[in-house]
């Protein structure tokens, strides 16, 4: 069985016939196929299909949430009946919570596609991601290469008791390459990845020899570099390293959920002047080079939302919930990973926006400092509810005389969001979001896809350390 | 959906285009969860989903393919995927057969109706009690978030050499984040329980022991860098055991060439105040159950009796690599069946937790860490950051300690330098372990 907007209206009907206030029913097809090569052997090669439903219904200031994996109509009342019976529960105990209504709209996206990487040849696919290894672990200095394919078909449909009738069909694919190049005991990881949303000829129109070349070379330079001398440094950050960070020690302080829980350090701080008159912050449903989501999964339009704007805060990122318990707007924020789980406030695509300096007239002045780059960084650790982060980002230059120099390995970078976006002095024009198709954000045991990035910029005091 | 009826189907299925062997284990989950934050009360999920995982063979050509099913005919999609890949998949050299035959082990307390089907009233009251009680402890400290989960499993798995067999399992799970704050000053500690029954549930002791923790880790200082005694508690104990010593008794990654313990058996690897029992079977544990993830009857084995590793963890696939039966330890992934524990037990020592405290000359009790998956099991490096513990010196608590880390080679940790282990013992999640009293351990302070 397949879904449609007709079978979601048919389930929003019968669900208002058992006494809710509101409902939102999600219906979601899903095809994942992922290849995997690690040191030239085919590890795994997986198509994973899933589909289901989900129920939330609002009843007497309660939400109960039902789902089933099973789309045949008996599985699908049942699920309908466990919610009502969920939100009725706690409506006994006394909870009363207040969601925010909104003009339901109706509305069909679909990312334009091609070829369907469905449709093409096993045996071709499984060469390429083979060809792309092989070559790789055949360089000298190179002690390990795990290349990857990902496709992943994700249909959703969101129709709602307030008129909402949303189908969203979005394709993704991409190749990621993780390299490991050793010199004397020195081993070095690097991994990046590409995706882009649609079909397979973006596969095809890609010149992924030279993708996966820079990834080893870069490791391989990597290996033989020494690690950073730590101290207070100028930096330019580049424009994947800035997604990095703004999504983990920003966006999440800036998601609704956790402020209205107290745990963000943006908290009571609208309005206020939070960063550099030169930050604007915004998180975009349909950004370019993001992930789309042109609606949220409580079928509410996700437009542009201006989380800080010339260095004011001027937004938090809400659900129907927070937006009443912070008395704020809709954003569009409520996302779920599947039908599985209820929604929880997300960020969509959160970036910088561009200023008007050039890349290169960031760099001017800098006697010695740092370029610091998001290619092949491991991640951190980041408390929303204070704003420190601590990331170990990828291998970045010395810059010397305004000139990055030479290449260094193991670099962190740690401090506190909001002093790190004071200190930002130089924004430039060259905006660049990315997202990809084998990982996203983790919150609460839910992954979805996000978009992040930015432009590069220039902060003025960084504490850069090595490990 | 009859799930005997299609595990059969697409048996044939897979026969039918060309598969020479298949394997279809199909799980059906049902779980109700309850989420109570601060605020009170915030929302109950519940619902099933049913999850297939097929593992085919065509000749020495394999595959594993897991989806979510949608509906009887659903199989017939996955199988065609299946067959699909296999075809591309390389010849594997070592494959030999799927399990020959399934079998069951009779297995006590891992189905509570309770949890089967759930009064909503009784686990809401849980779940109010738990945001309630840590206050009626102690004014300092208030529940930020408790969680309850309940959940039923069916089981089916059945090949193209023996007919399907099914099993049931409940799972109760509750988590409570208590937070203690004193001068503008904020600690936390998490406590959990998870076991198939309600049967040992006590809601009060995990509160207190996590308000006890949350508080005690107040006013923390670091110590200086150098050797400790330490004292580990089950719950980091356990975790120091499943990042390091489970991997390296894995007979797949003994096979890999990444285990430290590789041509060790039957060798002294730990001290001998160690035995370490798997139990695919103990009454009331989360791991139990009647068969393993490839339908091999589960089974109580040693593993380091007395400090000498005695056996390694095997499936199928890596008990005939080595010649040898499978010790029912098939764990399944979406993408792969290797070798895993089921669940560990630690056999106790003869002293007591408090008159190992009063020996600490200068030491360390640790309650909680992160990042112990930064440790490598492969040389068997020990590497994690205390996020919970208390400095001791001549046997009286000091201080809390925070910001440090502790490290070591894990088969010197738990070997020479084990001084003992507890008589008391605690369940953390699948382990069953006592107290570990460390002499020395390098700690990273300030």
């Amino acid at each position: 069985m397949s879904i449609d907007i007709y079978f979601g209206r048919k389930i929003v009907d019968s669900v208002l016939e058992k006494g809710v206030e509101d409902t939102i029913v999600r219906l979601q097809e899903r095809v994942y196929e992922l290849i995997i090569f690690d040191n030239g052997v085919l590890r795994s090669y997986n198509i994973s299909r899933s589909s289901g439903v989900g129920v939330r219904v609002f009843i007497n200031g309660s939400t109960g949430y039902g789902y089933t994996s099973s789309l045949d109509w008996d599985s699908i009342s049942t699920a309908a009946r466990r919610a009502v019976k969920s939100a009725k529960s706690l409506s006994r105990h006394g909870v009363s919570k207040k969601m925010l209504s909104y003009e339901g709209s109706k509305c069909v996206y679909s990312a334009p596609i091609k070829l369907n990487p469905m449709d093409v040849d096993s045996e071709r696919k499984v060469s390429l991601i083979k060809e792309l290894n092989l070559a790789s672990i055949k360089k000298e200095g190179i002690v390990s290469a795990v290349t990857r394919y990902g496709y992943e078909m994700d249909r959703k449909i969101i129709v709602t008791s307030y008129g909402s009738e949303v189908d969203i069909d979005v394709r993704a694919v991409g190749i990621s390459h993780t390299a490991i190049a050793k010199s004397g005991d020195i081993m070095e990881r690097v991994h990046e990845q590409k995706t882009f949303i649609g079909g397979f000829e973006h596969i095809d129109s890609f010149d992924w020899f030279k993708f996966t070349e820079e990834i080893d070379g870069l490791a391989l330079k990597a290996s033989q570099a020494k690690t950073p001398p730590p101290g207070i440094y100028t930096a330019v950050i580049d424009n994947t390293l800035i997604g990095l960070l703004l999504h983990e020690a920003f966006g999440h302080a800036a998601e609704g959920d956790i402020v209205a829980s107290g745990a963000s350090v943006l908290r009571g701080k609208i309005d206020e002047s939070i960063a550099s008159t030169k930050v604007t912050i915004v998180d975009d449903g349909l950004a370019e080079g993001g992930y789309p989501v042109p609606y949220d999964e409580e079928g509410v339009e996700k437009n542009k939302t201006v989380v800080v704007n010339e260095g004011v805060l001027k937004r938090f990122l809400n659900s129907r919930y927070t937006a009443i318990e912070l008395n704020q707007d809709l954003t569009g924020n409520a996302r779920a990973q599947d039908t599985n789980f209820d929604t929880i406030v997300r960020q969509t695509n959160l970036y910088m926006l561009p200023g008007e300096s050039r890349v290169d007239e960031l760099f001017e002045g800098i006697s010695i400092g740092f370029y610091l780059l998001g290619k092949g960084a491991m991640g951190g650790q980041v408390d929303p509810s204070v704003g420190t982060f601590t990331f170990s980002v990828g291998p970045s230059y010395i810059v010397r005389n305004g000139e990055p120099s030479e290449l260094v390995r193991g670099t962190v970078v740690s401090g506190n969001i909001l002093e790190t976006l004071r200190e930002v002095d130089l924004v430039a024009k060259d905006l660049k979001i990315t997202t990809s198709v084998f990982g996203g954000c983790g919150k609460g045991g839910q992954m979805v896809r996000v978009g992040t990035g930015g432009p590069h910029i220039r902060v003025k005091r960084i504490v850069v350390g090595g490990i | 959906m009859d799930l005997h009826r299609i595990v059969e189907r697409g048996l044939k299925k897979a026969e039918m285009l060309g598969g020479s062997e298949a394997e279809i284990f199909i799980v059906r989950e049902l779980s109700t969860s309850i989420l109570g934050t601060r605020k009170g009360l915030e929302n109950i999920e519940c619902g099933e989903s049913t999850t297939v995982s097929i593992r085919l063979a065509i000749g020495k050509r394999t595959t594993l393919q897991t989806s979510v099913l949608s509906g009887e005919e659903h199989i017939d999609r996955i199988v065609e995927d299946a067959i699909k890949v296999a075809r591309v998949a390389p010849e594997d050299r070592d494959w030999v057969s799927l399990p020959k035959s399934l079998g069951k082990t009779p297995v006590y307390d891992i189905v509570d109706d309770r949890v089967r089907e759930p009064d909503l009233e009784m686990f809401i009251e849980l779940i109010k009690r738990g945001l309630e009680g840590s206050r009626e402890i102690d004014r300092r400290v208030y529940t930020s978030e408790a969680k309850l989960s309940l959940s039923h499993f069916v089981r089916v798995i059945g090949n193209t050499n023996y007919s399907p067999i099914e099993s049931e399992k409940t799972m109760f799970s509750y988590v409570v984040m208590i937070k203690a704050a004193e001068n503008g000053e904020e600690t936390g500690y998490h406590n959990y329980y998870i076991a198939p029954t309600l049967n040992e549930f006590r809601l009060d002791k995990v509160v207190e022991d996590a308000v006890r923790i949350a508080l005690a880790s107040l006013k923390a200082k670091p110590i200086e860098t150098g050797k400790y005694q330490v004292l580990l508690t089950p719950r980091v104990f356990s975790s120091i055991l499943s990042s390091l010593i489970v991997p390296a008794v894995r007979a797949d990654m003994v096979i890999k060439n990444r285990s430290p313990l590789k041509n060790k058996l039957y060798s002294e690897v730990l001290s001998e105040k160690l035995t370490i029992i798997d139990d695919g079977a103990a009454p009331n544990m989360p791991s139990s159950s009647e068969f393993d993830d490839e339908g091999i009857a589960t089974s109580r084995k040693t593993l380091i009796d007395r400090g000498v590793l005695v056996s390694y963890l095997y499936d199928t696939y890596t008990a005939n690599i080595d010649g040898r039966a499978s010790t029912g330890n098939a764990r399944r992934t979406s993408s792969m069946v290797y070798p895993d524990a089921t669940n560990v037990i630690v056999l106790p020592g003869a002293q007591s937790l408090d008159s190992l405290t009063r020996d600490v000359r200068r030491g360390v009790i640790v309650y909680g860490t992160i990042g112990e998956w930064l440790s490598n099991p492969v040389s068997g490096y020990l590497n994690a950051t205390v996020t919970n513990g208390v400095y001791i010196e001549n046997g009286e608590e000091r201080h809390a300690i925070k910001g440090i880390v502790v490290s070591g080679n894990i088969y010197e940790v738990l070997g020479r330098e084990l001084v003992t282990v507890t008589k008391e013992y605690e369940n953390v999640g699948s382990m069953m372990v006592p107290s570990a009293f460390v002499e020395r351990i390098s700690v990273a302070g300030k």
